[in-house]
């Protein structure tokens, strides 16, 4: 019946998302097909009424609103996200193609500054008040203090442009059609290096905050005593007794800090030009394209409410405790 | 296109490379290949996504519709001085404007290998009236088209007018054999849907990573291509990815100019200032602002050349009175100007009545004068100068800053009483001083935010040049608007933006600026060898 509850609360969060993904962009005011202003230097097409009512006749924005909800919901329930109003393309096209990008940035950014900062958190705890801790410290309170995309604006300087060793922008190197499979992903992860570095760091300083303060409360208990009264190694302890005990809150972080890691790849994706879904959410907002709004903002949504429900599952493998009150 | 946010970023993130930049030494110089015989292989440009480059497809914002240009001819071209012969030879004009007459040049293939005929300019004015483009210069426009003998093609159009000319010109020619059918011209994607006349094929796009290459047409019936490949690649941060190499031209932050100035690797040039800021009145919800001298006052009372110092960084041209900037074939000097000169404002505002500042900035009672300024959230700064020049002649100004598109339909709305909106076009054909001020407010960007204005000398000019076809009659009565535009200032022209670019001559040198806009790569002749001429 608990997890009947439980499922019953994920479908009805759907729907109440997927109702504010309709009514909210439309509430904006302004028109997807109003171009008085541009950016500076920007040539920009101005439509007639009459074009305009031509368009929105094409795209159903003449409906009444009600109309097209429930249209928007049917053509959900038969697995179409609509057609872009600026992109001329399908919704679910677009979304697909920049999806990978992001996943691979965000996760890229997740497993790097997961690593990194339970390895500096454990040693930080371990030497506490000493003067590694004191280093790592003032490093990790610096970093995780500077905006993703000055770090990114840093790296860009520095290692692309000043020593050459990563491109500058992008995913891929352009136009070279003629390379195997593993010249391809050497090329994708080169061009990854930087921004996914630059959003990790801006990460790291939490991870490190957390591990360090789990370990040092976990340092003192009983168990670690009598591990190390056992004369187990400084490793061994460390991995078996101190860090199975940190992996709970860990867990929890990490997949709570999906939604936060796709706000952070917009300014990530604008400053190297990286073709994700993040750079994609801004435009589409600027520019009041609904049916795009409403596709990126579902799957963020599904994203987040799967490593939520993922978060949940792994809890109960990794302590029974949740499981048995359950019971 | 950027975020709103990410605009405000992207400024920091410009001013910190200028930092980095302007502290170190000179430009480093990569090993890059040069021209041969004035011809080069390939050349690269900042990329980006602006849509499928096809006459329905490409975005309304950003440079889509000029790559779109490089597949797609039309009748008529722009260069430096005003338009020329392209696919028509020759053209007449009868029946007081409303008849135009084009022949269609012999020997010209689409990409796909057949002839261009008469009956295909014809179907693209037809299809053009019947689903707009993105550049829709027809839509609307055309009555009747028909093709004549002699490779001739008639179009007659429901109102004479003085630019549809330009409009017929401009408008795209498309294939019959590809085009008739389809319905939806936005949504049609197709390989066939690229076939075009023009002078380059696109072989690459990407709309994820934001490139395009295009590759010259073998069998292009004009000039032919000085430049093999263009290439369009994603770019995080231009300036650096020009000085490694990686694109050949790009623009330059007015803090950088110094850096490539005088430097004989480098030409710099300064675009002619077709973008530009205007402040609008709503002179219907502020009823003060009806009064000639309180917006003569407004005038006087900003510093236009502390604008372009402080928020252009000097790469502007101050706005002028009579609206068209100083670059525009049609600009005339009215003889009425308004150098800054504050105490003259309060003169003007005091003989209204008005109970203001007493000249040396110390305001002498309660403030009578008090409007709001309707802005977008990247013209703070601006704003801000503007209130606190107005503030020394005791004229209020409070700040509502809303996003770009909020403000644009407050605008179009006439929901506002004062406002600032910025936009390009200002070198097009003078015309859109008819749309901005004789038409009512519609929603281009050149004719918004005129509210409760009206003078009806003014209107007759206007509606005469509208329909002039000499051009020397033009001229005259543009002048005589910008005359009486401004004696009147119904709007207030803030500041042209003149954009610098720099390339290197060694790479390519073939640059040019259309006679009506500024971008330097946004012309197809750019790219073409004009030594050969078009017969």
């Amino acid at each position: 019946m608990k997890k009947l509850g439980r499922l019953t609360e994920y479908v009805i969060t759907v729907l109440i998302i997927l109702s504010i993904n309709f009514f909210l962009p439309r509430m904006m005011p302004g028109d997807p097909f109003l171009f008085l202003s541009g950016d500076q230097g920007e040539q920009i097409s101005a439509y007639s009424d009459e074009q305009i009512r031509q368009y929105k006749a094409c795209y159903g924005l003449d409906q009444p609103i009600f109309r097209s909800y429930l249209s928007y919901l049917a053509d959900l329930f038969r697995g179409r996200l609509g057609q872009s109003l600026y992109f001329n393309e399908s919704v679910g096209h677009i979304v697909l193609r920049r999806l990978p990008w992001t996943v691979f940035l965000v996760c890229g950014a997740i497993l790097f500054s997961t690593v990194l900062g339970t390895a500096l958190g454990s040693l930080s705890a371990f030497y506490r008040n000493r003067l590694l801790d004191n280093v790592l410290y003032g490093f990790m309170m610096f970093f995780s203090e500077i905006p993703a995309f000055l770090i990114g604006l840093f790296f860009l300087f520095v290692f692309a442009a000043s020593l050459g060793l990563f491109p500058l922008s992008g995913a891929l190197t352009s136009f070279s059609p003629d390379r195997s499979v593993v010249q391809v992903l050497k090329d994708i992860i080169h061009h990854a290096v930087l921004p996914v570095a630059a959003l990790s760091l801006t990460r790291l300083g939490g991870m490190y905050l957390l591990v360090r303060n789990i370990m040092i409360s976990i340092i003192p208990k009983a168990y670690m005593r009598t591990a190390r009264a056992k004369g187990l190694s400084r490793y061994r302890i460390f991995i078996r007794h101190g860090l199975r005990n940190a992996l709970l809150p860990l867990t929890t972080r990490i997949f709570m800090s999906l939604g936060t890691l796709v706000g952070g790849a917009v300014l990530v994706e604008n400053v190297f030009a990286y073709p994700g879904l993040g750079l994609m959410i801004s435009q589409a907002v600027m520019v009041h394209d609904y049916p795009l709004i409403q596709g990126i903002f579902l799957v963020i949504t599904l994203l987040v409410l799967s490593a939520n429900l993922m978060s949940e599952v792994l809890y109960r493998v990794l302590d029974p405790r949740v499981k048995d009150g359950e019971g | 296109m950027k975020p709103e946010s990410g605009r405000i970023h992207m400024t920091c993130l410009v001013g910190l490379v200028a930092l980095i930049l302007g502290s170190c030494t000179g430009p480093r110089t990569p090993d890059l290949p040069v021209m041969e015989n004035g011809r080069v292989e390939v050349l690269r440009m900042e990329g980006g996504d602006w849509g499928y480059p096809t006459p329905f497809a490409h975005y309304p914002r950003g440079p889509g519709g000029f790559k779109m240009a490089l597949i797609f001819d039309s009748l008529l071209e722009r260069d430096e001085t005003g338009l020329i012969p392209w696919l028509a030879e020759s053209w007449e004009i009868s029946d007081m404007g409303k008849t135009y007459v084009f022949t269609i040049r012999k020997g010209v293939i689409w990409h796909d290998g057949k002839p261009l005929t008469p009956d295909d300019v014809c179907f693209s004015f037809n299809y053009a009236s019947k689903h707009a483009a993105t550049w829709a210069t027809v839509f609307g426009v055309i009555e009747q088209v028909e093709t004549l003998g002699g490779n001739r093609v008639r179009v007659r159009v429901n109102e004479k007018g003085a630019t549809l000319l330009y409009a017929l010109g401009t408008c795209r020619i498309i294939p019959a054999h590809v085009w008739r059918g389809i319905e939806n011209p936005r949504t049609y994607l197709a390989p066939e849907a690229l076939i075009g006349t023009g002078p380059y094929r696109l072989t690459d796009y990407s709309q994820e990573h934001g490139t395009y290459r295009f590759e010259a047409f073998d069998r292009f019936w004009g000039p032919q291509p000085r430049v093999r490949v263009l290439e369009y690649r994603p770019v995080g941060e231009p300036i650096l990815a020009f000085e490694k190499g990686e694109i050949d031209l790009t623009s330059v932050p007015p803090d950088l100019v110094p850096r490539y100035a005088g430097n004989p690797e480098f030409a710099l040039v300064k675009s002619p200032a077709f973008w530009g800021y205007r402040l609008v009145f709503n002179m219907e919800k502020s009823p003060p602002l009806k009064n000639t001298r309180v917006r003569q006052s407004i005038c006087l009372a900003i510093n236009r050349d502390e604008l372009v110092e402080k928020i252009a960084r000097g790469a502007a041209v101050p706005g002028e009175a009579g609206i068209l900037p100083p670059g525009h074939v049609m600009y005339h000097k009215p003889k009425i100007t308004y150098d800054f000169d504050p105490a003259q404002a309060v003169r003007l505002l005091q003989d209204q009545g008005f109970h203001v500042a007493d000249g040396q900035g110390e305001i002498t009672g309660a403030p009578l004068l008090d409007f709001h300024l309707l802005i977008s959230t990247q013209e703070v700064r601006m704003a801000e100068l503007i209130k606190e020049r107005l503030g020394q002649v005791g004229i209020m100004v409070h700040l509502i800053s809303v996003d770009g598109k909020t403000r644009d339909a407050r605008v179009r709305d006439g929901d506002y009483q004062m406002a600032i909106i910025g936009h390009g076009g200002w070198g097009q054909d003078a015309d859109y001083l008819w749309s901005r001020f004789r038409e009512n407010p519609s929603l281009s960007p050149s004719t918004s935010g005129r509210c409760g204005y009206l003078n009806p000398g003014l209107n007759v000019l206007l509606d005469k040049q509208h329909v002039a076809l000499d051009p020397a009659l033009r001229a005259k009565l543009v002048a005589d608007i910008q005359e009486i535009l401004a004696e009147d200032l119904p709007e207030l022209a803030l500041f042209y933006t003149a954009d610098y670019t720099v390339y290197r001559p060694a790479t390519y040198d073939g640059w040019m600026a259309m006679f009506d806009h500024h971008a330097l790569s946004h012309s197809k002749l750019s790219y073409l060898d004009r030594k050969d001429g078009v017969h």
